[in-house]
């Protein structure tokens, strides 16, 4: 996608989350309501199809222009599998599979594929009680596949993630798949790939936060004045900047090595350190917002739990900064240490 | 309303940039092995004119400035690049660090044409250093405050006052000096100007201020009627504030904001050994991916300013975050140390370069403008005041 059809893109689903995503629709999927008007519309603009190639009935985006997306979808607390449907849907078409339609979920985990049945169980898989089909990929020995197995063959427990929106378990015993294909990446790939496509989320999360806290001082009066010229909130607000800056930096830093560095395992170092800087920051950068707004950012009401709750949950999906963090250092310590400064400026893991 | 967005938009290196850091490499791999293991821990304070000479032989200092002054009209990725190698490689930078990064650009920018002639082609060959003449013992983060006076008086100035926390006074050539050429003392911005001033000067004293950690790095420069000429005024009289400004912007935006340690990480991992434990490699990995980050945002701002941008606010914000990853580094590591180093000996030596950065850890939140004066920059960028 250019440059500018890409601008367009994005300046589209933001209008439309805008519009379609408002603080009602989020809390409503937290009361197990089905914002079926929102999906609709998502799939009506092709946004689940976004890196599936035109050929295969796709947007013909890249994974870069997929990222972009799913950072705006961030931004809005958007309450549906969009980064999910849209991620299983690019590697589903890259084994020559067809992405279909509805609501779609990655169960990434520990998982057998033996005579074409898959059998295992997956914790904490996004939106597991509304997806329609789960996709895996399974390292069957040194060729890996895609899988997708429809939901009415998999058992699944609902177990609400904290930001209120429909995880649950998922286990396939001997579970007939409805697709089986030469994937065009390894199962460890394909989590971190989960784990960037997340940490684009908490970027625009992240960004959101700001922007709500920032707002709400300039708004919020006090001591005859807005809380916002009081020195002591400019510089919390001053310090909740830099460390959204850092997360969106990292995030956008890791996009662009992935997506330079082809599919099969570029940005593999970029990705870790970037999720583990997403999730690291996560913590600041809720408390500092919370604080700056007072009681009022603490009430159900108030928008500011969408984006808190969820870069809380976010940073544990697909690997924490303890997840990623033991790569990194594993990597590094194994390196040695006059290999730091190399690796470092390499952005890789060993040179 | 609208808040202000802080983006850093990934920027790569240009090849040339990264070719230029392989020679880099090879000179330092050439150069070090002879440089004292202590004095590579604080590479833009440690001085070797000797290393200053090597680097500047080969281009490398000053290296955006035009030919005719001894340049080598390079981009600033390139300069960056150069830096960032030095800091990354505990180069003994220091005597020439300042003079390359603001000193010599100042002068570039605002100087006379006899100014430029005289000193810029010195600093490039790695001959001529300087001192930042900014701060005062009642001027600190309010740097308009200042009240050393250079009054005119024939061909010169006449100047009364004193400077403090002069970094390297006592070795270096020259300090540029923020001076109130005309007005009150609360004329704040108005008044102001810069001035050359050759630290031999007849009334000039230069008395050492030791640091917490025993060094001598900052003096008190006092100036008793110490006479001036007046070619020695650098740009306008009065426009003193402005230019000053644009120095510490060159002074706020390199890597050495958050590679000033560097080298904790690096003796960290070598007293961990090759492998350690999952809690710790964990840990570890967090530290790595940080100081990843601050790199990824100083690359950004790197193309900015070759954009011809001018990221203050950013830069401002870089530093924050950069600094206090600086100051956690050595904390976070002597734990890590602690409960995972085999090797007693090691573990004693590791602890003690932990230590000497702890103590000097303070200074990185205060030098080159301060936590909370950041704070405040980056609050009006956020359009707060």
């Amino acid at each position: 996608m250019d440059r500018e059809s890409r601008e367009m893109l994005l300046e589209t689903a933001h209008r439309f989350f805008g519009d379609k995503c408002g603080r009602e629709v989020v809390n409503g999927v937290e009361k197990d309501q089905w914002p079926a008007e929102l999906w609709a519309g998502i799939e009506e603009l092709g946004l689940t199809l976004v890196a599936v190639p035109e050929e295969q009935g796709g947007v013909g985006g890249t994974l870069e222009d997929m990222l972009a997306l799913v950072r705006v979808a961030g931004a809005h607390a958007v309450p549906v599998p969009l980064a999910e449907t849209a991620l299983a849907g690019m590697l589903v078409a890259g084994a020559g599979g067809s992405p279909g339609d509805g609501p779609v979920t990655l169960t990434l985990g520990a998982l057998v594929l033996k005579d074409g049945r898959l059998t295992g169980k997956v914790d904490r898989v996004p939106f597991a009680t509304v997806a329609r089909r789960f996709v895996a990929v399974v390292d069957d020995g040194d060729t890996p596949k895609v899988v997708v197995v429809d939901a009415a063959q998999a058992t699944v427990v609902a177990a609400q993630s904290h930001a209120g929106e429909p995880y649950g378990t998922v286990r396939f015993e001997g579970a007939e798949c409805a697709f089986v294909g030469a994937s065009p990446v390894g199962a460890a790939r394909a989590y971190e790939l989960a784990a960037l496509t997340r940490t684009l989320q908490m970027a625009g999360a992240a960004e959101t936060v700001l922007s709500t806290a920032v707002t709400y001082c300039q708004e919020r009066v006090q001591f005859g004045r807005a809380i916002s010229t009081f020195q002591a909130i400019q510089h919390l607000l001053a310090e909740l900047a830099s460390y959204v800056a850092a997360v969106i930096a990292a995030a956008e830093a890791a996009a662009r090595d992935a997506q330079e560095g082809g599919l099969a395992d570029g940005g593999s170092f970029s990705i870790a350190a970037a999720k583990s800087q997403a999730s690291e920051f996560a913590h600041r950068i809720a408390a500092i917002s919370h604080q700056c707004m007072g009681a009022m950012g603490f009430t159900h009401e108030h928008i500011l739990h969408h984006y808190t709750r969820r870069l809380w949950v976010w940073r544990r999906d697909f690997g924490s900064e303890t997840f990623w963090g033991e790569k990194i250092g594993t990597a590094y310590a194994a390196a040695g240490p006059k290999a730091l400064w190399t690796l470092m400026t390499a952005s890789r893991y060993a040179a | 309303m609208t808040v202000p967005k802080l983006e850093f938009p990934p920027f790569r290196l240009p090849p040339q940039s990264e070719a230029l850091r392989a020679e880099v490499r090879e000179f330092l791999a050439q150069t070090l092995p002879n440089i004292k293991t202590e004095d590579r821990f604080a590479t833009w304070t440690t001085r070797s004119p000797e290393f200053s000479r090597a680097l500047g032989a080969r281009g490398w200092i000053g290296i955006t400035w035009p030919k005719k002054y001894g340049g080598s009209e390079r981009s600033f990725l390139d300069r960056f690049v150069v830096t960032e190698e030095l800091l990354g490689n505990g180069a003994p930078a220091g005597a020439h660090w300042v003079a390359d990064r603001q000193s010599g650009q100042l002068l570039l920018k605002f100087g006379s044409e006899a100014q430029r002639e005289e000193i810029l082609p010195r600093i490039t060959r790695g001959e001529c250093y300087f001192s930042i003449g900014m701060s005062e013992p009642d001027s600190g983060s309010d740097l308009a405050s200042v009240r050393t006076r250079a009054e005119p008086v024939g061909d010169g100035f006449r100047v009364n006052g004193t400077k403090i926390w002069t970094s390297g006074a006592h070795r270096n050539h020259y300090c540029i000096a923020l001076v109130r050429t005309s007005g009150q003392h609360g004329d704040r911005h108005k008044g102001l100007s810069q001035i050359l001033v050759d630290l031999k000067t007849p009334g000039v004293t230069i008395r050492p201020v030791i640091n917490l950690a025993g060094r001598h790095e900052w003096n008190e420069v006092t100036f008793t009627d110490a006479f001036i000429p007046k070619d020695c005024l650098i740009g306008n009289e009065g426009d003193g504030w402005k230019q000053v400004t644009s120095e510490l912007a060159f002074e706020r935006a390199g890597p050495e904001r958050f590679l000033q340690n560097f080298h904790v990480l690096g003796e960290l991992v070598r007293v961990l050994g090759r492998h350690p434990s999952k809690r710790v490699a964990a840990i570890l990995g967090r530290l790595v991916a940080r100081l990843w980050t601050l790199r990824q945002m100083a690359v950004a701002l790197a193309g900015m300013l070759q954009d011809g941008k001018s990221p203050v606010i950013e830069a401002a914000l870089v530093k924050d975050l950069g600094t206090i990853y600086q100051q956690d580094l050595p904390e976070i590591a002597r734990v890590l140390a602690e409960s995972d180093a085999t090797d007693e000996d090691l573990l004693a030596d590791f602890l003690d370069i932990a230590q000497y950065s702890t103590m000097i850890a303070p200074s990185f939140t205060i030098q080159g403008g301060t936590t909370q004066v950041l704070r405040g920059m980056v609050a009006r960028g956020l359009g707060l005041r």
